[in-house]
């Protein structure tokens, strides 16, 4: 049940989507054979501390987190993990922030070549500094920008993760197309809010945070949906997938792949589950490939 | 670590309103250290598995101490017999009773007994003399069971046992163990900074991914109350940045 992704060819359409997946060593039980590619963590230049607790806070069918993009920074990244991950057997994408489209060039620049990263996804959902903390993912110029200067300092494949807060996704899509993503992938976390009643505060020290699992799920079909008829190139789905049937929605809905996250905090089978249950779809409608799944992608 | 598809096998009082499930796991039962706990979820409960305390292994059987702070052990609370329960675990690191003791004190609060029989009985195993300070903030919120050579019963009322906290109320000892109310357990870190606390957070994941059970150090930055805790050295949190205590959202 292979896949390509641009130039990428991945043996499932199931991937693991960053920050659920840690740095590949984490998630305990998972079978590997199901996974197509994994997405790191979202890693700065630089080490982050990340934001204090509360980080996290459960919602109707969701979670809200506030993680703050805690993470080791760059070169612990390729003196810690990625020689790992240069042994396994599907590829590894880093997701990359950065606080201006400099930074997120540099850090392209430092890992690109390093054996074991396989491309980069790259997160748009930061605010940009240089501009007054705006969201780079909500300005098609400036995502253009960050995308532009990712490209210019590396050949290995760059999707670009959009955000789903947003007047028209379909604008942000092409204008990162157009700037040379090999893929999108749709969508980052809706930002929500929770409060404390006891409290009266917001239950996350952050205040918001990115909103995942379940609850999202139709809006996220609905903007992968969008975004997959804006653009030519390869959009991943993302959000709120925890089974079989949720993956089948993003792909009819036009997506080439998908990536499931918060599911696999709750199961760490989920990836494999999901990806089993595609196969016996398939098998079952007597389809020979995942190409032949018919797609809703109208033109118009 | 297992993930097994559990029965639930008994469920006991031992306190108003705090109950003790029995869930056949063998493989749990066979593997947990004092301090570690697993992660429960079950079908039709909310979203994120829910992290307990070991309370007891025996045999085939693993114990987690509960009260129905919110919707998903409410609805822990109401299932029967029978139902089955997907449990991850062994997860965390456990208390360490390596360091030679003779004797040892454990402090609990109310639901603090979590991890107390499986240390009392590692402690004992290990040769030390156990001294149980057990404390809740009324008699009727007192778990009734307990482990250990001694017991010292504390009520915040003075309804059973001596009238104080379960810190005021503790000897001193070569180790100190504490669960229960993270506001108590940094009164433990001013009294005794080399004690070991089990703290509770909110969690995700279980397993160290989510980063979302972040423990404030003193040192600085964070680590995983599910990966490198729950269990900790009291003088290595950052007391005032971590919560003091959990709410929990009645509808989730």
């Amino acid at each position: 049940m292979s896949v390509a992704i641009g130039d990428l060819r991945l043996r499932s359409p199931v991937l693991a989507a960053s920050g659920t997946f840690g740095y590949g060593t984490e998630v305990p039980l998972l079978e590997r054979r199901a996974l197509g590619a994994m997405v790191s963590k979202g890693i700065f230049l630089r080490a982050r501390e990340g934001t204090a607790p509360p980080r996290i806070a459960e919602t109707p069918s969701g979670m809200l987190n506030a993680i703050g993009l805690q993470g080791p920074g760059a070169e612990a990244l390729v003196r810690d993990y990625a020689p790992q991950w240069s042994e396994w057997d599907f590829p590894v994408l880093v997701n990359i922030n950065g606080e201006s489209a400099a930074e997120y060039g540099e850090l392209a620049a430092r890992l690109d070549g390093v054996p074991g990263i396989a491309g980069f996804e790259i997160n748009i959902s930061c605010p940009n500094v240089e501009q007054g903390g705006l969201y780079f993912g909500n300005d098609p110029r400036a995502a253009a920008a960050v995308t532009e200067a990712v490209r210019k300092r590396t050949r290995l494949p760059v999707w670009v993760k959009l955000t789903p807060m947003v007047s028209d996704i379909g604008v942000i899509a092409r204008a990162v197309e157009s700037a040379g993503a090999d893929a999108l992938c749709a969508v980052n976390t809706f930002v929500g809010m929770s409060f404390d009643l006891n409290a009266y505060k917001p239950r996350l020290s952050f205040r918001t945070g990115g909103l995942s699992g379940p609850a999202i799920r139709p809006l996220a079909v609905h903007l992968a949906h969008q975004a997959a008829r804006a653009v030519q190139i390869p959009v991943i789905g993302i959000g709120g997938i925890t089974r079989t049937d949720d993956a089948l929605e993003f792909l009819v809905a036009g997506c080439a792949a998908v990536q499931v996250g918060t599911a696999t905090f709750v199961n760490p089978n989920a990836i494999a589950e999901v990806h089993d249950g595609i196969t016996a779809f398939l098998g079952a409608r007597g389809f020979t490939s995942l190409a032949d799944l018919p797609r809703y992608l109208p033109r118009d | 670590m297992f993930l097994l598809d559990a029965p639930l096998t008994g469920r006991r009082q031992v306190a108003h309103e705090m109950f003790v499930l029995s869930i056949r796991a063998p493989e749990i039962a066979a593997s947990v250290r004092a301090g570690q706990f697993a992660n429960l979820g079950w079908s039709g409960g909310p979203l994120l598995r829910r992290p307990f305390s070991i309370y007891r292994s025996e045999g085939e059987h693993i114990e987690v101490v509960l009260k129905a702070v919110g919707v998903g052990t409410a609805q822990l609370l109401a299932m029967e017999v029978g139902d089955r329960i997907s449990c991850l675990g062994p997860l965390g690191q456990g208390f360490d009773f390596s360091r030679g003791a003779k004797e040892v004190v454990l402090i609990s609060g109310g639901l603090g007994v979590a991890p107390m029989p499986l240390a009392a009985r590692e402690a004992r195993a290990a040769g030390m003399q156990v001294t149980w300070v057990h404390g809740a903030r009324t008699a009727t919120e007192l778990c009734a069971e307990s482990a250990g050579d001694r017991v010292i019963w504390v009520t915040d009322d003075g309804s059973r046992g001596a009238k104080g906290t379960a810190v005021s109320a503790a000897p001193e000892a070569d180790l100190i163990l504490a669960c229960g109310p993270n506001r108590m357990l940094a009164a433990v870190a001013e009294r005794w900074p080399e004690a070991q606390v089990a703290v509770e957070t909110y969690m995700g994941c279980g397993t160290g991914v989510c980063l979302g059970c972040a423990v404030p150090l003193r040192r600085g930055g964070f680590d995983r109350a599910c990966k490198e805790g729950p269990v900790y050295r009291a003088a290595d949190i950052d007391w005032r940045v971590l919560p003091a205590h959990l709410s929990y959202a009645a509808t989730a």
